[in-house]
């Protein structure tokens, strides 16, 4: 193949202003990032509190929590966002309505709609992780927990959430690094986050190969940072003289 | 102190408890003994609700645990219970694990919830474990400590759920020793355990069950010269043959 590298690319004007390429790439990669995060948030709230009704007494609630996890969970994750933006909104009662689809800035109305979109799916998936710690831990647990008098909340706040977390770290890591590569669906509604500034980058300058390469290592190094974050992390809480809590 | 009145108990189709009755008095020490398998855990956690129990009911200090109107959790902090694996919070060091459910449970301050802590520590001759983590410490101490852990709430009572049965031989006198003063004390206790020698030391009455059902009830001078049924009698030539 031939093929004139040309990695000065990303020093070109744009034409718009004194804006660069390399411009483009790091307002995408804020938006990832924002994205990402604001994602994550919504997924770790909803998730533990999902993954707590699954594992209370009664039937109720841990059905419901159940339930959750197999809708979010079974359709794609595109097909999802493509519900949050173009359907969801058409739902809304009228003035809510009006403000999503005009008064909104539209890049800020699909913002909305890929959070919600990825902090739901995630949330299925997080759900699913802390209900797995918690049952992890002895019943022996739970009962020393009640009979020093505590109650649900208590024992789930100060007994069983805080070695749940420490077991489930590493598979949490994974959502977590996920969720920053599923952010890239938001390419697909216009929102100019990396990926879509790469597109862009490409069919502006036909540099394809470079705008794609440098997209590469820019997700690369974004999430290798995160899960050396969460390995730090995981040092952090690890409990001494404990051995099967907060991973080797 | 603790009346258990015709207690019945089933896992479905299965009877665990059949029409168990008894009492225990404030200051009595009651060893509860018996094959596995008999009922005597389970017994002993439907004491402070842990296990419910289909009918009959249990007062504790004139509060009922079967009815759905009791507190269970504020009838529980006043009842001290001891398991057989420990169960100490392994995320929490030992002062923390003292001082949670005092601070949680009663609303007392920390510094004098970590005060009554380190002095229960002392007690049980682990002070200078306080800042150490559960896993850090042998199974032996760490059942000092979930006795220590107990007694920290002020109970009117204590519940032991085979504290020495998942302990070294070596380890097993050091929670003896602690529990042995605690009788001496004139603390109500209610034990499920194997150890004959403890039985005989300090327990007022033994208590003996198979099949989910008490067989025998006894004075502990009576239960161990001359046990009435054949069970108890094949039980325990058993256990004291050697």
């Amino acid at each position: 193949m031939h093929y004139n590298w040309d990695w000065g690319v990303f020093f070109h004007s744009t034409g718009i202003g004194s804006e660069i390429y390399l411009d483009w790439f790091v307002k995408g990669l804020g938006w990832t990032i924002a994205l990402s995060l604001a994602g994550w948030v919504i997924a770790l709230l909803l998730g533990t509190v999902l993954g707590v009704m699954r594992t209370l007494p009664g039937k109720v609630l841990p059905r419901i929590a159940a339930v959750y996890v197999e809708i979010f969970r079974n359709i794609p994750l595109l097909v999802q966002l493509f519900v949050w933006y173009f359907i969801v909104p058409d739902l809304l009662p009228e003035g809510l309505q009006t403000w999503f689809k005009q008064d909104l800035n539209p890049a800020t109305s699909a913002f909305i709609s890929v959070v919600l979109c990825l902090g739901l799916f995630t949330a299925a998936r997080v759900c699913e992780q802390v209900r797995t710690g918690i049952q992890a831990l002895p019943k022996g647990q739970t009962n020393a927990a009640y009979a020093l008098g505590l109650r649900i909340p208590q024992i789930y706040k100060e007994v069983l959430l805080p070695q749940a977390f420490r077991i489930i770290i590493p598979p949490l890591t994974s959502e977590f690094l996920n969720i920053f590569k599923n952010s890239s669906v938001a390419s697909l509604i216009g929102l100019m986050e990396l990926l879509a500034q790469t597109k862009q980058t490409a069919e502006f300058t036909a540099n394809l190969f470079e705008a794609f390469t440098l997209a590469t290592i820019i997700y690369f190094v974004l999430n290798m940072g995160l899960m050396l974050f969460m390995r730090w992390v995981e040092k952090r809480v690890r409990v001494p003289g404990l051995i099967a809590l907060g991973g080797k | 102190m603790i009346s258990i009145k015709n207690v019945s108990k089933w896992y479905g189709d299965f009877q665990v408890l059949t029409d168990c009755t008894t009492e225990v008095s404030k200051g009595e020490v009651v060893v509860v003994c018996g094959p596995s398998g008999s009922g005597k855990s389970t017994l002993i956690k439907c004491v402070n609700g842990l296990e419910p129990f289909q009918s009959g009911d249990i007062i504790v200090d004139g509060i009922s645990v079967g009815s759905p109107k009791t507190d269970l959790p504020k009838l529980r902090s006043r009842v001290g219970m001891v398991f057989q694996h420990f169960e100490l919070f392994p995320h929490l060091s030992i002062t923390d694990n003292l001082a949670l459910a005092q601070i949680k449970v009663l609303g007392r301050k920390e510094d004098e919830a970590k005060k009554k802590g380190l002095a229960l520590l002392d007690r049980v001759g682990l002070s200078a474990h306080a800042a150490k983590f559960p896993g850090q410490l042998s199974g032996g101490q760490q059942q000092r400590v979930a006795i220590a852990r107990a007694l920290a709430m002020d109970p009117i009572a204590m519940l032991f759920d085979e504290p020495t049965s998942a302990l070294d031989p070596e380890m097993i006198n050091e929670v003896l020793d602690v529990m042995v003063q605690l009788a001496h004390e004139g603390m109500t206790m209610m034990c499920v355990t194997h150890e004959m020698g403890f039985a005989r030391k300090v327990a007022n009455r033994v208590i003996f069950m198979d099949k989910g059902a008490i067989v025998e009830d006894a004075n502990k001078d009576e239960f161990f010269g001359s046990p009435r049924s054949e069970r108890a009698q094949a039980f325990l030539s058993k256990i004291l043959q050697h």
